[in-house]
């Protein structure tokens, strides 16, 4: 699947048709590493030499051959997001499993797509940017990204229903910019603060609706 | 949308009680149920062909293996 | 349904989004964490060179000869030789594996395009590294050594 999005270049304002893909491959995992690692970690280096280490990226070093078996499982499915020859995200989902399940009590025990990660290229943050003296290049792929979610759990007939577990660092985003509700923290999962979206929840973000 | 292909299925009254139990508990149709059931054995088949297990854990942390025949 | 491709929408995303870091709990690595990975990633990048360039001297090979016979570029054999941070293009490890006859993941690993899970590895690579040096004629020593690096490699 090849899709076109809208994405903003922050350079002119205007909006640049990007294409969101699921047929992600390991060269992806393998061209997200190399492109965006090195960056990550000067970003994070010179944050921690500020003091802000809250600002820290709790950011990755995948392991692509730990991922790369994830590929071929139908339960994974994976979305990738391309501009200008280059990865701008990539996001992981799963739709079965055990953290498939709503915990919001009015939807509880149902359905729900789990989102298992979501990265946006270092270029795109403007944490990370700024720490750089640089200003991020495209948005807002995280809102793309989260879209894609919501509409494959549209497809798979979980009515927009999806879960995540955030960061502390990234809480800020799924609560405000994607307005998920917030259940409670996991003490299974590093109590990590876990989203969901009921189907009107689901529904208000895909069209922009603010009730 | 990948292409899809249409089978028929039989199924034991109990096995259909069981489906449209499950399916309406879940919120989804039959169909999506049925197939998120073959993922679900599939993730499950391709991690215990590694060598990995599978646990069930109970509330006091006691853990249970679950064998796949 | 198709993605928003309504500008307002894009716009007021892109708005609220602007100071937001964007990821989940999936992939999680403290700086510390960080910093420890990027000291082992160096003995091994190290152990990487090493075996490149001990393979080609063994071969008696330019630089260039080399880049021939691999069938890559010589840009990609001089980025590895010189740059620490250089990542080379899988095919080009792939193509050196072949040419060096051990196992392509092996070299995954030492060059930095995959993480080493085992300790052992990761002295050998270490020991490796220390012992060979920036000569033109492969010393006895470096001979030994190149054979029974290529020989562990082998044989993990």
């Amino acid at each position: 699947m090849k899709t076109r999005v809208d994405i903003i270049d922050n350079r002119t304002g205007e909006p640049v048709a990007a294409e969101l893909f699921d047929e992600v491959t390991v060269e992806h995992f393998i061209e997200a590493q190399q492109e965006w690692r090195p960056i990550v970690l000067k970003a994070a280096r010179q944050l921690a030499s500020r003091g802000s280490r809250d600002l820290v990226p709790q950011h990755f070093h995948w392991d692509w051959t730990v991922k790369a078996p994830e590929l071929g499982v139908l339960a994974n499915t994976f979305y990738g997001i391309r501009y200008d020859k280059k990865l701008q995200g990539l996001m992981k989902l799963e739709t079965v499993g055990e953290f498939c399940r709503c915990r919001l009590p009015e939807q509880a025990d149902r359905s729900l797509v789990y989102v298992d990660y979501v990265e946006v290229a270092p270029w795109n943050l403007k944490t990370l940017m700024v720490a750089l003296g640089e200003k991020p290049l495209y948005s807002p792929i995280g809102s793309r990204l989260i879209e894609a979610a919501v509409l494959k759990s549209k497809e798979e007939d979980c009515k927009g229903r999806i879960g995540l577990h955030s960061l502390p660092i990234t809480e800020q985003f799924y609560r405000q910019a994607c307005r998920m509700t917030p259940v409670g923290r996991d003490s299974a999962k590093q109590n990590l603060l876990w989203l969901e979206y009921t189907p009107e929840q689901a529904e208000n973000f895909l069209t922009g609706v603010r009730p | 949308m990948a292409d899809k292909r249409t089978m028929t299925l039989n199924l034991t009254d109990q096995e259909m009680r069981l489906l449209e139990d499950l399916s309406a508990r879940k919120d989804v149709s039959k169909t999506a149920l049925l197939r998120q059931a073959l993922r679900l054995y599939q993730m499950v088949e391709a991690r215990l062909s590694r060598g990995e297990k599978l646990f069930f854990e109970d509330e006091e942390k006691k853990k249970a293996e679950l064998m796949v025949v | 349904m198709k993605p928003n491709s309504d500008r307002e929408w894009l716009k007021k995303q892109a708005a609220l989004e602007d100071n937001c870091f964007v990821s989940v709990g999936g992939l999680v690595m403290a700086v510390e964490d960080l910093e420890q990975q990027t000291q082992k990633v160096s003995a091994a990048r190290q152990a990487f060179v090493s075996l490149v360039n001990l393979s080609r001297r063994e071969h008696k090979l330019t630089w260039e000869q080399f880049s021939q016979k691999l069938d890559v570029d010589l840009a990609e054999l001089i980025g590895i030789e010189n740059d620490e941070n250089y990542m080379p293009a899988p095919r080009t490890v792939t193509k050196i594996a072949q040419f060096i006859h051990v196992p392509a993941e092996k070299l995954f690993v030492l060059s930095g395009l995959a993480r080493a899970r085992d300790i052992h590895f990761q002295e050998a690579a270490l020991r490796f590294a220390a012992r060979s040096q920036p000569v033109e004629e492969l010393t006895s020593e470096e001979h030994e050594a190149l054979k029974e690096y290529v020989k562990f490699l082998c044989e993990r």
